[in-house]
């Protein structure tokens, strides 16, 4: 429907939706994940539903804003979508970094959720 | 007689405003026509003219424009469209008299559309006994069976048993018996839409006996069949084995004809397996000149747990008979000799579209095939996150490490086109900058702009489609016309985020340079992610690539490349600098030869490591390089 492949709607529109509720109230943002999805940020892991959005919603900022610069989709292999994304946040009144942040979408029962999600920011750690 | 030309195309107009009412309450008369084309159905003017052993009904058969949807009906309009395709012609054509002129009929239609179907209903009613019924869906090639059937039933308040479905052109067909169910069915006609919101129409005729009906099998004839079919199974196999099974002598000798392709032989043959063989693995129909697989329509009901089927040297034209028994959980299957085989550009065009078929096929024609992708979605319980399962899987890891490692060497040092092993068939690869098209020139990044495929800024859905790269060569292809790269591996940070027993996702970030071209010696951050999938002896394949490229900051191009890359490389010269130094182990992996001689044919070519490698493919299929030469392997 329409000339754009059905992942590129998907994961944009996911995209936008996901930065919105996270940049109002990014503890209403349980609503995208099911208990088998999984985050990655920076690093750390957390497993579930009810612990990522723990993880989310003590983030150490109450003021949060994304720019996303560039955004790109992929389909994989299994019918799931990959969405990758690159943008600049200004939490608090913290200089601005850029961050980096990959989603993998699948649909259960219709609806489109999230299974993976793996954020970074980008600073180049030297270990 | 001559005035009802003139007269019959005022009436077109006029009735078609009609025809989309008939079948609801169209008291109140006028209502638009839509979609429909006034004759433009002659294609299907032959409709009621074939398909002649059903139709030998003895009734005379309507002239086809009764039994037409659309507009053709308008070409007679003195007969009542509405009953059209009553299968009681001789009634209504005695009654003929009575619906004479035009006018009449228009009043007709307006005013009393429930009695007609209540006549009609009566007639039913009178022939229950015997009788068969035909009910056609035209253009119901497009649908699904069992979709269809269930739309169908679940309107209609009986249960039916549809028997002998199967398509011919475009329509859909299939026999019901009694007479009342034959005439709910029709009532389902115009009240059933396809997924496009399209009415679908349905036609009711009676009709004989259908084929399979009459041709079935008699008890002693099963009874044979049983016999024979027990004898060609291998119990041990769980195997049946039914080549050329017209020409087996015992079925011949009892004057059995088991001739596949029909119907009521392959229905015969389907029953025996279920009652007899359920726990069939294997099955053999070689040489049968098959060459339409619709009697196997029902087998994944009749012998669900096929794994192996072999359907060699048949006469199948088309690979879409092979979506028939697409619900089968197909390992392996046998194709050659069969027409459409030979209907493909090149082999890899074969095997890509028997597996669209079945994805979880193994072996195909005898051949192994590589690896499927196909992932069991449905498990969730085995997405582990990887921090649990890193402890449990520092193989994963390591695996992870070591591809990269090799990855980066060859793209970095080697010619881009050895990455073609690395990806997988069906591997989709892009890369984007975050770079507004203004600050284009001032910027370092220029030189991937081109391919840069970010969302947000690309709009146009052509450029959009191209630059999402498909397929390992196309990947290959472009990966090989980004500039020329040196990343610092040292310092790569990889995140493992998604661990399964079939598919691995990784994130590497990390730095590199440029080495050539206008931005030599620019420090670009990056962050690539992998979706790989394990195949076998421990490599891993590519099966989605994403590349995001960015600008370093200062800080990060100064501490990078700031620990010198150690070199592994078993190399005995010390006074090789540390690309060329690079240049051989890249070398050493494509060509699997050891160091010393990677390192002698890069001198000899002049560090030009792609003519090596055009020369090192030509000595080897030449034969002229030692044995000595290549590396043990593991």
């Amino acid at each position: 429907m329409g000339d754009k492949p059905i992942w590129e709607q998907i994961g944009s529109s996911f995209i936008q939706h996901y930065y919105q509720l996270f940049d109002n109230d990014r503890s209403q943002l349980g609503a995208i994940y099911i208990d088998a999805s999984c985050l990655t940020w920076e690093g750390q892991q957390f497993q579930g539903k009810a612990a990522i959005v723990e993880k989310l919603s003590s983030l150490p900022f109450q003021k949060i804003q994304h720019n996303i610069t560039a955004q790109d989709h992929q389909p994989t292999p299994d019918s799931c979508i990959i969405s990758m994304v690159v943008g600049q946040l200004k939490a608090d009144e913290d200089p601005i970094m850029g961050f980096h942040q990959m989603f993998l979408l699948k649909n259960i029962n219709d609806a489109w959720v999230c299974t993976n999600d793996m954020f970074r920011l980008a600073l180049h750690n030297f270990g | 007689m001559k005035g009802q030309e003139t007269a019959r195309t005022k009436m077109c107009s006029m009735v078609k405003k009609f025809q989309k009412s008939r079948n609801e309450d169209c008291r109140d008369g006028i209502s638009v026509l839509q979609g429909r084309k006034p004759g433009g159905s002659s294609s299907r003017c032959n409709f009621g003219r074939r398909s002649v052993p059903y139709e030998r009904s003895g009734r005379g058969l309507l002239p086809s424009h009764f039994q037409e949807d659309g507009g053709n009906w308008m070409r007679d309009v003195r007969e009542d469209p509405r009953v059209r395709y009553t299968p009681y012609a001789r009634e209504l054509n005695e009654r003929r008299g009575k619906w004479r002129g035009s006018r009449q009929v228009l009043i007709t239609m307006c005013r009393d559309p429930q009695s007609r179907e209540r006549k009609m209903e009566e007639d039913t009613q009178d022939r229950r006994v015997e009788s068969w019924f035909k009910i056609t869906i035209p253009f119901g090639r497009k649908y699904d069976k069992a979709w269809l059937m269930n739309l169908i039933q679940s309107h209609c308040s009986v249960f039916f048993s549809p028997v002998d479905f199967h398509y011919i052109n475009n329509r859909a067909l299939f026999f019901v018996q009694d007479a009342r169910i034959a005439s709910k069915i029709k009532h389902v006609r115009n009240k059933i839409y396809d997924e496009e919101k399209r009415k679908i129409s349905i036609f009711v005729t009676p009709s004989v006996v259908p084929y399979s009906v009459k041709n079935k099998f008699t008890p002693e004839q099963m009874e044979q069949l049983k016999f024979i079919m027990k004898k060609r199974y291998d119990g041990s196999q769980q195997a049946l084995n039914l080549r050329k099974l017209r020409f087996d002598p015992d079925l011949m000798g009892h004057q059995i004809e088991m001739i596949l392709n029909r119907g009521n032989c392959m229905v015969a043959t389907l029953q025996i397996i279920e009652s007899n063989f359920p726990e069939l693995l294997s099955l053999n129909l070689g040489n049968n000149r098959l060459y339409q697989l619709d009697g196997l329509a029902n087998i994944v009901e009749k012998a669900p747990q096929v794994k192996i089927l072999n359907l060699s040297k048949n006469e199948l034209k088309s690979i879409c008979e092979l979506d028939k028994v697409k619900g089968l959980k197909l390992e392996e299957l046998w194709l050659q000799g069969n027409p459409f085989c030979s209907k493909f550009p090149d082999q890899s065009a074969y095997v890509s579209a028997i597996r669209n078929c079945f994805p979880k096929l193994l072996r195909l024609d005898g051949q192994e095939l590589s690896p499927p992708i196909f992932i069991n979605v449905d498990a969730p319980g085995l997405i582990t996150p990887s921090q649990e399962s890193y402890k449990g899987s520092e193989t994963m890891k390591n695996l992870v490490l070591q591809f990269l490692k090799e990855y980066y060497l060859i793209y970095d040092y080697g010619d881009r086109q050895g990455l073609l092993n690395a990806y997988h068939n069906e591997a989709c690869f892009s890369l984007a900058i975050p770079l507004n098209p203004e600050d284009l020139d001032s910027s370092n990044l220029r030189e991937y702009f081109k391919y840069s495929r970010n969302m947000k800024k690309l709009k146009d859905p052509n450029l959009r489609r191209q630059l999402l790269k498909y397929t390992k060569r196309d990947i290959v292809d472009s990966l090989s016309m980004l500039p020329k790269t040196q990343h610092d591996c040292n310092n790569f940070v990889v995140d493992m985020w998604l661990q399964r027993k079939t598919m691995l996702c990784f994130s590497v970030n990390g730095v590199f340079k440029e080495i050539q071209g206008t931005s030599q010696g620019g420090v670009h951050a990056f962050t690539r992610t992998f979706i790989a999938t394990p195949g076998s002896s421990s490599c891993l394949y590519i099966v989605n690539d994403q590349l995001f490229v960015r600008d370093a900051r200062p800080d990060e191009i100064q501490s990078a490349f700031s620990v010198p890359m150690a070199t592994p490389c078993s190399s005995s010269m010390p006074t090789l600098s540390q690309e060329h130094q690079r240049m051989v182990q890249a070398f050493s992996l494509q060509s699997g030869m050891k160091p010393e001689w990677s390192q002698k044919c890069l001198e000899d070519n002049g560090w030009n490591y792609t003519r090596a490698g055009q020369i090192f493919t030509m000595l080897q299929t030449q034969d002229k390089i030692p044995a000595e030469a290549f590396k043990q392997m593991p």
